[in-house]
């Protein structure tokens, strides 16, 4: 079974060279080396002039939008100068409102932030160690 | 271990005490890289052209080109490249299926069939076949069987792994396969 498989591939690899061998017919006249140096000089040269032309065309849209960016800068400057100045004041109250708040709050006599904090460890101790009991039985 | 030193060090020094000239190059390759543009695209003209412009891309690359590898292989490359760009481009798929069943037609019923004819009638039903295999399978069909590529080597002018590679042409053999015992 196998063999007969290897003879089926054999057969169709030889029969698949042979006939995607080039005939003679088939052969095409020698490429000029000469003329194809000639072509990639000649292409080079005006692919070379395309993007000079390329190059300048933007470097002179580049050139009219900085001036015209230039040109409406005073004109539009304090306008947006002004918009930005009042809504970073906005922000700034939005955020202060609620941070001040709790500013006093930690700076309160009455509420010690150690002592919040060693009770939040406290608790992680004694969950941790409750923890390890239920582990043994478990396993 | 000494030898296999040298060997490293003696290959690149051989090449560069005789590096291979594009002239070289396009002597000793042209035909393989016309015949891989043939057996892809299928049409003549359209081979010349892809080996025309992979010659000239060639051209324009050569000093680029890693002479410590082989320039068959990057010719290849180039070549199975610019042909799949070719056949995408024209739209040539579903002309080429046209061509391919009107010339599987012409052969005379009346004629009475040599073993040259047969031989004849079945390479072009093989290159029928191969040419309307999906590009994917063609590409490394034309490779192994007309340029006689290693997986390997196949798997490096592609830059597909070489594992994607055997189970392509195992693929493309057996819808070759099927597609000329369907046409019996």
């Amino acid at each position: 079974m196998r063999s007969d498989r290897q003879d089926d591939d054999l057969f169709d690899e030889t029969r698949l060279r042979r006939a995607l061998r080039l005939e003679v017919a088939e052969l095409p006249s020698r490429f000029d080396v000469a003329a194809i140096a000639a072509r990639a000089r000649a292409d080079g040269a005006a692919f070379a002039a395309a993007s000079l032309a390329s190059t300048a065309f933007a470097g002179v849209a580049a050139a009219g939008l900085v001036g015209l960016v230039v040109a409406a800068l005073p004109v539009v400057a304090p306008a947006v100068a002004s918009d930005l100045f009042t809504a970073a004041i906005e922000t700034l109250t939005r955020v202060a409102v609620p941070a001040s708040a709790l500013l006093s709050l930690a700076e309160q006599p009455t509420v010690p932030i150690a002592a919040l904090a060693a009770l939040a460890v406290a608790i992680v101790h004694e969950y941790t160690l409750r923890r390890e009991p239920v582990r043994e039985v478990t396993s | 271990m000494a030898a296999s030193v040298a060997l490293r060090i003696d290959l690149p020094m051989a090449r560069m005490a005789s590096p291979v000239t594009f002239a070289d190059g396009v002597r000793e390759h042209q035909d393989e890289v016309y015949g891989v543009a043939l057996r892809i695209t299928g049409d003549r003209e359209a081979a010349l052209d892809v080996a025309s412009s992979t010659f000239l891309k060639a051209y324009r690359a050569f000093d680029r080109y890693d002479q410590t590898r082989p320039l068959r292989h990057w010719l290849l490359r180039i070549a199975t490249n610019e042909a799949i760009t070719y056949v995408r481009k024209r739209g040539r798929e579903l002309r080429r299926r046209v061509e391919v069943e009107h010339a599987t037609t012409l052969a005379d019923p009346t004629a009475l069939p040599d073993a040259e004819s047969v031989a004849r009638e079945d390479r072009a039903r093989i290159r029928a076949a191969v040419s309307l295999l999906p590009e994917l399978y063609r590409v490394v069909i034309v490779l192994r069987y007309f340029n006689d590529l290693s997986v390997d080597e196949i798997a490096q002018v592609t830059k597909r792994p070489a594992s994607t590679v055997g189970v392509q042409l195992l693929r493309g053999r057996a819808l070759l396969r099927s597609a000329l015992e369907a046409g019996r």
